[in-house]
């Protein structure tokens, strides 16, 4: 029994690290549905971007974790844009257009990256990704922490500047019902447009981090799609808060299959989760109740 | 203004229609004997014959139904997988094999379709993209039953009538000329149906079908398990003349973009939609594997479906169906 607690405790600590990070790519996800009713399928690709700013930035020697800000900017200048060019017409409805319309603007964003980086994966260590921290018996990659720890204080920003400013008081007001929020003066307009921004913004900073401590390829963005879907419709399309736990329990999951059946099939239990949930309780843990 | 669209509508369909469409099928059953037809256009034709007969199978679910399936991958994987583990191990025939794979295809999507049709909404099309990843999944481990990452290939035995192989492509242009004109026929059956009726509500206004008597869930489940079917079955002749299938051209989200192409810019919900899309995707797809040889830009092709995809969407969402009719007053 002793010879398995370490390995188990060891896969509970590598999951929560890596699911923190998943959970800062699902509130991003999470945050377009919730305020515009709009699956961004190509968020994914935005993480990937996200990776690549750091692998440019380590091609001419400067640490990627020092352009998180950039990554931040320029992953929410294009998401403006995507959000003027395709989703404004889609607002307050996940269409089946709408679906299709983000699928064909990931595959473009994903194929535009496979002509100007080429296909082969690519890394961008930080000063943090040979260091590795010991607990105990158990060991940690120093990138996995601090890359936690961002996601962990993005997540936290996040809430604050939806619960505590006047904009995000205006973005829940507007969540909930566009009409009445036009009424009392405000412009859904700007403030969709910002919350979108923002939302892939957080795609950005996510793949900045996971970039310093997981290769990347053009295809990476849509392969981490199936865990930003699968973290928020376990946590609560929509919720923040549930949408980060999700990450985190996405991570522990994959990490504990991996070590007691098999690291090829350790996203199958979240898919089979996935299957669950839709069934017996598609508002997930922390949801909204409409819909 | 009125008066005059209850007037057209109630207009016998024009006679043309059902004329042209024996043109194409004429000239393609004439193709193999034609003088100057070379094996890259019969395997041309052949190509685009299975796109339009999976596009179409497609269309029943996405386009008659309105149910987003992200996962038609699973049904053709499955047909294509069933097929050749059971000829490869036990030399059971591809024409019964290809029953087994329909079966287990319909099997599944039962399973899925139960779980999650229940629900309006978007989570449908999320679940079937997590069915086809965990099929990817699962085909790369099992290795002994599927040959793993490098895919299933076929055991040729060389022409067959048994085995359903042959060398050239000719017996494969007919097979394929009969699925596509049965799959259209049995578009149109179900456009014409009660059952079509009451699945282009559903797909038109849940709440108001549901008033209406219609049995939503039913008729979102049964719309499911025939375009499986016979996604399923098209999976069976892609076997058949491909010679093999690996995880990624069977579960990969590229395919499962791809079988909707044809639906999607020929006309959702029609049933000459995919027959008109999976032509010009055949040619658009043809161009761009050519213009990516020749300028050694790999993914080009890629980056035009993406594009051919969003431009539809957002500028023509009925497709060309849609833009060859004459606009209503």
């Amino acid at each position: 029994m002793d010879s398995l607690l370490i390995p188990v405790a060891q896969a509970l600590l590598s999951g929560v690290l890596v699911g923190g990070v998943y959970g800062l790519l699902s509130i991003g996800f999470s945050l377009a549905f919730g305020v515009m009713r709009i699956v961004n399928f190509a968020h994914g690709d935005l993480v990937m971007y996200g990776m690549y700013v750091g692998v440019v930035a380590a091609a001419f020697g400067i640490d990627p974790l020092l352009m998180i800000p950039l990554s931040f900017l320029l992953m929410a200048a294009l998401g403006a844009a995507q959000y003027l060019l395709v989703y404004k017409r889609f607002v307050g409805r996940a269409t089946l257009q709408q679906l299709l319309a983000a699928i064909g603007l990931g595959l473009m964003l994903q194929m535009l990256a496979q002509i100007v980086f080429g296909a082969d994966t690519r890394s961008a260590p930080s000063m943090f990704s040979m260091q590795f921290v010991t607990i105990g018996p158990l060991f940690v990659s120093a990138a996995q922490v601090i890359a936690c720890g961002v996601a962990v204080v993005a997540t936290l920003l996040v809430e604050l500047l939806l619960l505590r400013t006047r904009w995000g008081k205006a973005v829940r007001a507007v969540a909930d019902d566009i009409e009445t929020a036009g009424v009392v003066g405000l412009s859904a307009q700007t403030i969709n447009i910002t919350a979108f921004a923002l939302a892939c913004g957080l795609a950005g900073i996510a793949g900045t981090v996971m970039g310093t401590y997981y290769p990347t390829d053009p295809s990476k963005g849509l392969s981490l799609m199936p865990i930003a879907i699968i973290a928020t419709t376990i946590g609560g399309l929509g919720s923040i808060r549930g949408s980060f736990l999700g990450g985190v329990f996405c991570g522990v999951v994959q990490q504990c299959t991996a070590l007691l059946w098999s690291s090829a099939l350790q996203d199958v239990p979240l898919y089979v989760l996935l299957l669950l949930f839709i069934a017996y309780r598609p508002t997930g843990m922390f949801g909204l109740r409409t819909e | 203004m009125a008066t005059a669209a209850v007037v057209r509508s109630a207009a016998p369909p024009r006679r043309v229609h059902r004329i042209w469409p024996l043109v194409p099928v004429a000239l393609i059953a004439l193709l193999p004997v034609l003088p100057g037809v070379n094996a890259y256009i019969l395997a041309v034709t052949v190509r685009a014959l299975i796109f339009i007969a999976l596009g179409q199978a497609w269309n029943v679910v996405a386009g008659i139904g309105g149910q987003l399936s992200l996962g038609h991958g699973v049904f053709l994987g499955l047909g294509c997988y069933v097929t050749g583990v059971l000829f490869n191990l036990l030399g059971i025939s591809p024409w019964f094999g290809v029953l087994a794979g329909m079966a287990v295809a319909t099997l599944v999507a039962l399973v899925m379709g139960a779980m999650t049709l229940r629900i309006r909404g978007i989570f449908f099309a999320l679940a079937t993209v997590a069915v086809s990843l965990a099929c990817d999944q699962l085909a790369r481990h099992y290795v002994a039953l599927t040959g793993g990452d490098s895919g299933l290939a076929l055991s040729f035995v060389g022409t067959s009538f048994w085995a359903a192989q042959s060398r050239s492509p000719a017996p494969f242009v007919y097979a394929g000329l009969v699925l596509v004109v049965v799959f259209y026929w049995i578009t149109r059956v179900i456009l014409a149906s009660r059952f079509g009726l009451e699945m282009r509500a559903v797909r038109d206004d849940e709440t108001a079908a549901a008033a209406s008597g219609v049995r939503v869930f039913r008729t979102k489940l049964l719309g499911f398990l025939a375009s499986a079917a016979m996604t399923a079955f098209a999976g069976g002749l892609y076997m058949q003349y491909y010679q093999a299938i690996d995880p990624e051209s069977a579960f990969g989200l590229g395919q499962a973009i791809q079988l909707q192409l044809p639906a999607l810019i020929g006309g959702l919900g029609s049933a000459a939609g995919p027959v008109l899309g999976g032509a010009l995707m055949t040619v658009l797809s043809e161009l761009t594997n050519w213009g990516s040889t020749k300028f050694d830009l790999v993914g080009v092709d890629i980056l035009v479906y993406g594009l051919v995809l969003l431009l539809v969407v957002l500028w023509a969402p009925a497709g060309i169906v849609g833009l060859l009719r004459r606009p209503r007053p």
